[in-house]
C-alpha cells in the first residue's frame, strides 16, 4: 500500500515536469486585478456557483465572486499582465482583487447568483464604513442580496493597503463555499488618514504612476528615486518591465517597492461542498424562497483536506494568471525577484485555519496588519517585525517587504574564483557600495549585480569531488551518493553557465531539471509554503496544497510577469 | 554571449565525461578543517588572506608573547571552526503513558557526550577530529583531556555498538573517524634490516620470489614476495649491526599499526613495518562499521542540538545510515537550517531545490553563523511526513556581544556599524539591530546575552532551548507498518517539550528507549526542567516544529518577557525596543520566539519556590488517554545565586 502511496506521489510528479515545462519560460505572478470603471470606482460583481479543478483531478463544487458584466481590457491591472479574464457571470476563486486609489470612493454591486436554496448573500469589506444603503435587504452584519436581487456597497477606500473581503452571511458555509477575495488600497499623497505623510517622499497611486512610468520609463518621473522600481531604474537592463500596481505600499518611502505578489491562503473539505451540492440541486432546494436559505450543510467536524494559495494548489498555483486549464481559478502564486529587489508581499488569510507561511531565503519585514502601517512615533520608521513564518490568519491581511542578496553566505554565490584561468574572462568583478554591493551602473548588465562583494572571488568548492584530504573549505560528494531535485540546476551557484563555473562537473546536472534550467534561468529556487506541512498535501498526496517556488534569478535574466 | 554560452557547454560536457568514471568508493565521510581562511591555523596563518595576516602582524608587532598573539588572532579572525555529525535513520522514543512511538529520527554521530548530557553537540574542530583507533586494551587522552579506553580490536570503546551506552560517557569526537588509509597503497617496500637479528636466518637464504606473509595492523590485500635482495644479504656474512636491504613487492595496505613479517621460505621473524602505516592523518575519512554501530536505530527525539556562536564557521555532516524498520523506503534525507537569512538553495535542504544524501551517502554543509538567535532545523524530504515522524531539532546561534570586549555594551554595537557584514544601515530594512538609543550600560560579568542588543535588554544567566512538536501516533503507526498515510486527518495525541510530555519533561537525565535490536538507545537526551539562580533570569528559546496545529504555552507565576520574534530583536528601526511582557506565547509551526523569565525580585520569586510552563490549551496537556501529561514542566527558583552555569543545576 505504502508503494501504491509512493507511485501516486511520483505521478503527481511527473505531472509537475509536465506541466511546469510548457510554461517554464513565463510563469511570473505579479499580483493582477481590475479597476473600477466610470469616474468613480464601480464595481458590478457576481456571486456565482461553478467548478474549480485541484491537481488530483477533482472538480469540486464552489461559490465565488466574479464579475457580473465583463470590465474592459483596460480595467486589467497592472498593465503589463495579458491575458486578462473576468467573464461576465462567472464566479472565480478568490473573488475578482478590486484595485483602488487611496481616498476614492468605491461602490461595489453585487448580484446573488447563487442557487436559490444558498438564500442571500453579501459583501463585508472589514476596515471600511459603508455609506446607507440604497438597495438590497437587512442581514446581520450587513445588507444582503437577495437571491436574483442586488446589493449596493459604497464606501471610502481610507485605508492603504491588502484587505480581504468575504460573505458576511452564513460565513460558515459561504466563506467555506468560496466567497472571499482582495481588496488593494494604493497609497496617495492626498490621503489625510494616518499616519501623516511625509513631505517630498510620496508615492502616487497607481494611474499617475502608471501614465508617468508609460511617458517616460527610465526617468524619475517626479517620484522619490526610491520608490523608482529598480529594474526601470537602470537603463540598458534586460529587466524593464514594471508589474507594480503602484510604487509603494504606503505613504512611506521605506515601503516602495520593485515587485509585488499577491497570496491568498484558504482550505477547502470537499464534504461540505458536495452536501452544498446535492442540497443546492435538490427540489427543495431550487424552490426554496427563504433569505436564510434551505440548507443543512454540516460545517462541522471540519476535515478540509485541499489547501490553496490563490484558490489553486501546488502545482497549479506555478502556473500562469489566467492561464486556460483554470477557467474559475485566474490567480497564480510564483514569485521571482533578482537580488537586491525590494518585493512586498500581499498575504491575506481566508477561510477559517491559520497557516504560518514559512519564506524560506530570508526574513520578512511586516509593514502593516489589515492596512494599519507598523510606523514608529513620531519619526515614522518601520516597527513591524522581521519574520520567517508569518502566520496567516481568518480574515487578516499583511503587508511585508522580502529581500533577498545572499549576503555573508562567505562564499561567491557567482561561482567567481581567480583561482580558475578559465574563470577570468566571465568575472566581472566587483565593486562594493557604501553598503558593500556591487551596484554600480557598469554592473547593471552583469551577473552578479547587487553581489555581496565580501564574498566576491571565495569558492565554495576548491576541488572536483573526491577524497576528503584534497582540499577544500568544501568538497563536494560522490555525485552519485545524492539525488538531485528537480528545480535544482546542476551548479551550487547562480545564474546561466553555473554548471561550468562549479568547480568539477558535481553534482551531476539533473536530467529532469524543470523550470529552472542550467542552459537557461538557472536560479536559486526556494520553497515558500505553509510549515503546518500537512497542508502541503493535495487531498492526502504530496507534494501539493499550500506550497510555491520561489525563484532568485540573476539580474542578467528577464523576469517577465506578463504571462 | 551566445560564444560564451557554448564554451562552457563545452566544459560541462567534458566534466560530464570525468564524473563517467568510476566514482570514488567513499561515501560516508566527514569534513572539518583544521584551518579555514576565516580561522587560519595559529602559528602558520595559513590559508588567511595577505591582508588579514597584514592585519594580524600589525597588532601583534613583533611581539613574541603568547598571550598579546593570542590577543591578535581573535582580534583578526574572531570566532571557532566548529563541527557536528549528524546521522539520519530511525529510531524509537518513549511517550509520557509509556508508549514506544516509531520514529524517522536524527541522532548524534558526534558530541555525543554533550548530547547525553542535554547540551547541543556542536563541537571545535579539534575535539571533533578525534581518531577512533587507539593501542589495543590501551587509552588515550583525547582532545578535551578525557581518558577514552581501547579494546582489543584497536577500536575505542566509547564507539562500539550501542554506544553511548552509560550517563558517564564523554566522548565528542566524530563516529567513525580513522586515518585514511586508502591512498598508502604502495607498490613494494623495502626494509632495511640486520638479518642476523631482525630476522634470523634459519634456512637456506633468502632468495627472490619468496613469498612474504604480513600478519596485524589491519591492512588487507597483502601477497607480498621478495622482488629484490640488497648487497650483502648472504645471511651470515653480514656482521652483525650491518643492515642489508630486501624489497618486497605487494604488501598490501591499510596498516593503521605496523604488521610484522614472516618469511616461507627462509628467515623468519617479528619485526614491525611501521612504514606500511597510513600517514594520511585524520582528512575526513570514516570507518563504515563504526558508523554503522553507533548510528543505526539511534535517533534522538528532538534531534541532536546544535549551537554556534557568531562568527563561527559550521561544518555540518549528514550522514544517512538508512531505517532499518523500514527497509522498503530508499528515503533521502536533508538538513534545512530553517530561517537562515540570505540561505544559498544550495545548502537550504530543500531536496526539490538542491540535492538530498541517499543512503550510504554523507553530505557536509557549511554556514556561516548568522545573527544572532534562535532557530531550528528539520528534514525537508517530504515534510509532512519526516516532521510528523520526528526528524526536528534546535538550533541556536549566541551574539559576539557574549565575548566582546568593551567596556560598555553601546560601544560594542557602536564598532558593529563599522563593518559592513554588520552593520544595520537606516537604508535595510531587514536588519534588527539598530543602535539603540545611548547608553552606559556596562558589560556584566557572569550574564550572556541573546541579541547584540547594545543596552543589555537581553542579558540573561541560563539558557534553555525548548522545542514543541506533536505526534499522532496513529501516523507513526502506520509510517511503522507500511501503509499509506493520511495527512489531512492528522491529528497530535501527544504533546512534547524537547520530545517529551509530562512528567518526563521533569526527568533530569537522558531518557532511553529499549529498541528493536534489544539495546537501549538514548532516544530523549533533553529535559525540559528549568532552574534559575536565585535572582537570576532564564532565557527560553522557543521553536514550534508540529506540523499540525498551534501551540500556546503559558507561564504561572513568572511573566513572560519577549526580547525576540524569529530570531530577530524586536527593536524599530528608531531603535526603540518593542519588547514587551505576556504570560503565554503562541506558535505555529516554524516559528520561533525568546522569552527571558526573570526572577531578579526575590521577594516575589524567593528560594526553592516552583512555577510551572504548561498549556492553557487543555487537551494539548494529555498524553493521549491519560490527563495531565502534554506540553508542561516545571521552574525552580535556586535556594543560592550558586548555579552550575554547565550543567543548568542548582548548587
Amino acid at each position: 500500500m505504502r508503494n501504491n502511496t509512493m507511485s501516486i506521489d511520483r505521478v503527481l510528479r511527473g505531472a509537475a515536469v509536465a506541466v511546469a515545462s510548457v510554461f517554464a519560460a513565463a510563469v511570473q505572478a505579479a499580483a493582477p486585478g481590475i479597476t473600477g470603471t466610470g469616474t468613480a470606482d464601480n464595481f458590478d460583481l457576481v456571486a456565482a456557483p461553478g467548478y474549480i479543478t485541484q491537481p488530483d483531478g477533482a472538480s469540486i463544487y464552489t461559490w465565488g465572486y466574479g464579475c457580473n458584466t465583463a470590465p474592459a481590457s483596460s480595467n486589467f491591472v497592472p498593465a503589463g499582465v495579458t491575458g486578462g479574464a473576468c467573464p461576465a457571470g462567472s464566479m472565480q476563486l478568490p473573488g475578482p482583487t478590486l484595485v483602488v486609489n487611496q481616498g476614492d470612493t468605491v461602490t461595489v454591486t453585487l448580484h446573488n447568483n447563487l442557487p436559490a436554496a444558498a438564500g442571500n448573500t453579501s459583501i463585508i469589506f472589514p476596515g471600511f464604513t459603508m455609506q446607507p444603503f440604497a438597495d438590497g435587504v437587512p442581514g446581520v452584519l450587513t445588507q444582503e442580496a437577495a437571491h436574483g436581487s442586488t446589493v449596493t456597497y459604497t464606501f471610502v477606500a481610507d485605508t492603504a493597503g491588502t484587505h480581504s473581503y468575504y460573505s458576511g452571511t452564513q460565513g460558515d458555509l459561504q466563506v467555506e463555499m468560496g466567497l472571499y477575495g482582495a481588496l488593494i488600497v494604493l497609497p496617495s499623497n492626498t490621503a489625510t488618514t494616518t499616519p501623516t505623510p511625509l513631505a517630498g517622499a510620496v508615492p502616487t497611486g497607481y494611474a499617475a504612476y502608471i501614465a508617468a512610468a508609460r511617458a517616460a520609463p527610465t526617468a524619475a518621473a517626479g517620484l522619490p528615486d526610491t520608490c523608482f522600481a529598480l529594474g526601470g531604474k537602470l537603463s540598458g537592463l534586460m529587466d524593464t518591465g514594471d508589474y507594480r500596481l503602484a510604487a509603494a505600499a504606503y505613504n512611506h518611502p521605506e515601503t516602495c517597492y520593485d515587485r509585488e505578489y499577491l497570496f491568498q491562503f484558504s482550505e477547502m473539505d470537499s464534504a461540505i461542498h458536495r452536501q452544498a451540492e446535492a442540497q443546492a440541486l435538490s427540489a427543495a432546494g431550487l424552490a426554496c424562497a427563504q433569505g436564510t436559505g434551505c440548507m443543512n450543510v454540516q460545517t462541522e467536524p471540519y476535515h478540509p483536506e485541499y489547501f490553496m494559495i490563490n484558490g489553486r494548489s501546488m502545482p497549479d498555483d506555478m502556473d500562469p494568471n489566467y492561464a486556460t486549464q483554470y477557467p474559475h481559478q485566474p490567480y497564480n502564486g510564483n514569485p521571482h525577484m533578482h537580488p537586491g529587489e525590494q518585493v512586498l508581499l500581499r498575504v491575506i488569510g481566508q477561510g477559517r485555519m491559520q497557516h504560518p507561511f514559512h519564506e524560506h531565503a530570508n526574513h520578512v519585514r511586516i509593514l502593516a496588519r489589515d492596512g494599519n502601517p507598523l510606523f514608529t512615533l513620531p519619526n515614522n520608521n518601520l516597527a513591524g517585525p522581521l519574520l520567517f513564518t508569518t502566520s496567516t490568519t481568518p480574515g487578516m491581511a499583511f503587508d511585508g517587504i522580502f529581500e533577498f542578496t545572499a549576503k555573508n553566505l562567505n562564499w561567491d554565490p557567482y561561482g567567481h574564483h581567480t583561482a580558475d584561468a578559465n574563470n577570468a574572462a566571465v568575472d566581472p568583478g566587483c565593486t562594493p557600495d557604501a553598503n558593500g554591493f556591487n551596484t554600480g551602473a557598469a554592473a547593471v548588465n552583469q551577473i552578479n549585480y547587487w553581489e555581496w562583494c565580501a564574498d566576491h572571488d571565495k569558492p565554495l568548492e576548491a576541488h572536483p569531488f573526491g577524497n576528503v584530504g584534497s582540499g577544500g573549505p568544501i568538497t563536494l560528494p560522490d555525485p552519485n551518493i545524492l539525488a538531485n531535485g528537480p528545480w535544482y540546476g546542476g551548479s551550487p551557484y547562480l545564474g546561466f553557465e553555473a554548471t561550468g563555473r562549479a568547480v568539477g562537473g558535481t553534482p551531476i546536472p539533473p536530467s529532469g531539471t524543470v523550470g529552472n534550467d542550467p542552459g537557461g534561468e538557472a536560479g536559486w529556487a526556494y520553497m515558500w509554503h505553509s510549515h503546518n506541512e500537512r497542508e502541503i498535501t493535495t487531498n492526502n498526496i504530496f507534494p501539493g496544497g499550500m506550497m510555491m517556488m520561489l525563484l532568485i534569478d540573476p539580474w542578467n535574466y528577464s523576469i517577465n510577469e506578463a504571462n | 554571449m551566445s560564444s560564451t554560452r557554448f564554451f562552457w557547454s563545452g566544459i560541462a560536457a567534458a566534466l560530464l565525461g570525468l564524473i563517467a568514471l568510476p566514482a570514488a568508493a567513499q561515501s560516508f565521510r566527514v569534513q572539518c578543517p583544521s584551518a579555514t581562511a576565516l580561522h587560519p591555523d595559529p602559528v602558520t596563518l595559513a590559508p588567511a588572506p595577505a591582508a588579514k595576516i597584514a592585519q594580524y602582524n600589525a597588532l601583534v608587532g613583533g611581539s613574541t608573547d603568547a598571550g598579546v598573539k593570542a590577543t591578535a588572532y581573535a582580534t583578526v579572525f574572531p570566532g571557532h571552526i566548529k563541527c557536528q555529525q549528524l546521522g539520519g535513520g530511525d529510531g524509537f522514543a518513549t511517550m509520557g503513558d509509556g508508549t514506544q512511538m516509531y520514529l524517522f529520527a536524527f541522532g548524534p554521530l558526534s558530541g555525543l557526550g554533550n548530547i547525553v548530557h542535554g547540551l547541543p553537540g556542536t563541537v571545535l574542530n579539534t575535539v571533533f577530529n578525534q581518531s577512533n583507533l587507539g593501542p589495543a586494551n590501551g587509552t588515550i587522552t583525547d582532545a578535551e583531556g578525557q581518558a577514552q579506553p581501547v579494546g582489543a580490536d584497536g577500536v575505542l570503546e566509547a564507539v562500539k555498538i550501542g554506544a553511548p551506552d552509560s550517563a558517564d560517557y564523554n566522548f565528542n569526537g566524530a563516529i567513525g573517524l580513522v586515518p585514511d588509509t586508502s591512498d598508502s597503497k604502495v607498490g613494494s617496500v623495502t626494509l632495511m634490516i640486520d638479518p642476523n637479528t631482525d630476522l634470523p636466518y634459519t634456512g637456506s637464504g633468502y632468495t627472490v620470489g619468496e613469498q612474504v606473509v604480513f600478519t596485524g595492523g589491519g591492512g588487507s590485500g597483502a601477497t607480498g614476495h621478495i622482488a629484490a635482495l640488497g648487497a650483502g644479504r648472504s645471511i651470515g656474512v653480514l656482521a652483525d649491526g650491518v643492515t642489508a636491504a630486501i624489497t618486497i613487492d605487494n604488501p598490501g595496505s591499510g596498516y593503521i599499526s605496523p604488521p610484522t613479517v614472516s618469511f616461507a621460505g627462509g628467515g623468519s621473524g617479528a619485526q614491525p613495518i611501521a612504514a606500511l602505516v597510513a600517514t594520511d592523518g585524520l582528512t575526513g575519512h570514516v570507518d563504515e562499521r563504526l558508523i554503522m554501530d553507533v548510528g543505526v536505530m539511534n535517533g534522538n527525539f528532538s534531534a541532536p542540538t546544535i549551537a554556534i556562536d557568531e562568527d563561527d564557521e559550521l561544518f555540518l555532516t549528514l550522514t544517512n545510515v538508512g531505517m532499518v524498520m523500514r527497509p522498503d523506503l530508499f528515503e533521502q534525507h536533508t538538513v534545512h537550517f530553517h530561517g537562515y537569512p540570505n540561505a544559498s538553495s544550495f545548502y537550504d535542504g530543500v531536496p526539490d531545490a538542491s540535492v538530498a544524501i541517499n543512503i550510504g551517502g554523507s553530505f557536509t554543509y557549511y554556514y556561516l553563523a548568522p545573527e544572532a538567535g534562535t532557530y531550528m532545523w528539520h528534514c525537508h524530504i517530504s515534510p509532512p511526513e519526516h516532521l510528523q515522524m520526528g526528524m526536528v531539532g534546535q538550533i541556536y546561534v549566541r551574539p559576539r556581544q557574549d565575548v566582546g570586549t568593551t567596556a560598555t555594551l553601546y560601544a560594542e554595537a557602536q564598532n558593529d556599524q563599522l563593518d559592513l557584514s554588520r552593520k544595520c544601515s537606516a537604508t535595510d530594512i531587514l536588519c534588527s539591530v539598530q543602535l539603540p538609543p545611548a547608553n552606559s550600560n556596562p558589560r556584566v560579568v557572569g550574564k550572556k546575552y541573546a541579541f547584540d542588543d547594545g543596552d543589555g535588554s537581553t542579558a540573561y544567566d541560563v539558557e534553555y532551548p525548548i522545542q514543541m512538536h506533536g505526534f499522532d501516533p496513529n501516523f507513526h503507526f502506520v509510517g511503522m507498518t507500511f501503509n499509506p498515510e493520511s495527512f489531512a486527518d492528522t491529528k497530535d495525541k501527544y504533546f512534547l517539550l524537547n520530545g517529551r510530555s509530562y512528567p518526563d519533561t521533569i526527568h533530569a537525565g537522558p531518557m532511553h528507549t529499549q529498541s528493536t535490536d534489544g539495546t537501549q538507545h538514548y532516544s530523549q537526551p533533553l529535559s525540559t526542567i528549568i532552574n534559575i539562580p536565585l535572582g537570576g533570569k532564564a532565557l527560553l528559546r522557543f521553536s514550534d516544529l508540529n506540523v499540525t496545529e498551534y501551540h500556546t504555552l503559558a507561564s504561572l507565576g513568572i511573566r513572560m518577557h519577549v526580547i525576540g520574534i524569529n530570531a530577530r530583536l524586536l527593536r524599530d528601526q528608531d531603535g526603540n525596543n518593542t519588547d514587551y511582557y505576556t504570560n503565554s506565547i503562541t506558535l505555529g509551526g516554524g516559528e520561533s520566539i525568546d522569552v527571558i523569565l526573570d526572577a531578579s525580585d526575590t521577594t516575589t520569586y524567593p528560594a526553592n519556590s516552583k512555577f510551572y510552563l504548561y498549556t492553557p490549551q487543555l487537551d494539548h496537556l494529555s498524553n493521549d488517554a491519560e490527563n495531565f501529561g502534554g506540553m508542561m514542566t516545571e521552574v525552580n527558583i535556586c535556594p543560592s545565586a550558586s548555579f552550575d552555569a554547565n550543567a543548568k543545576k542548582c548548587l
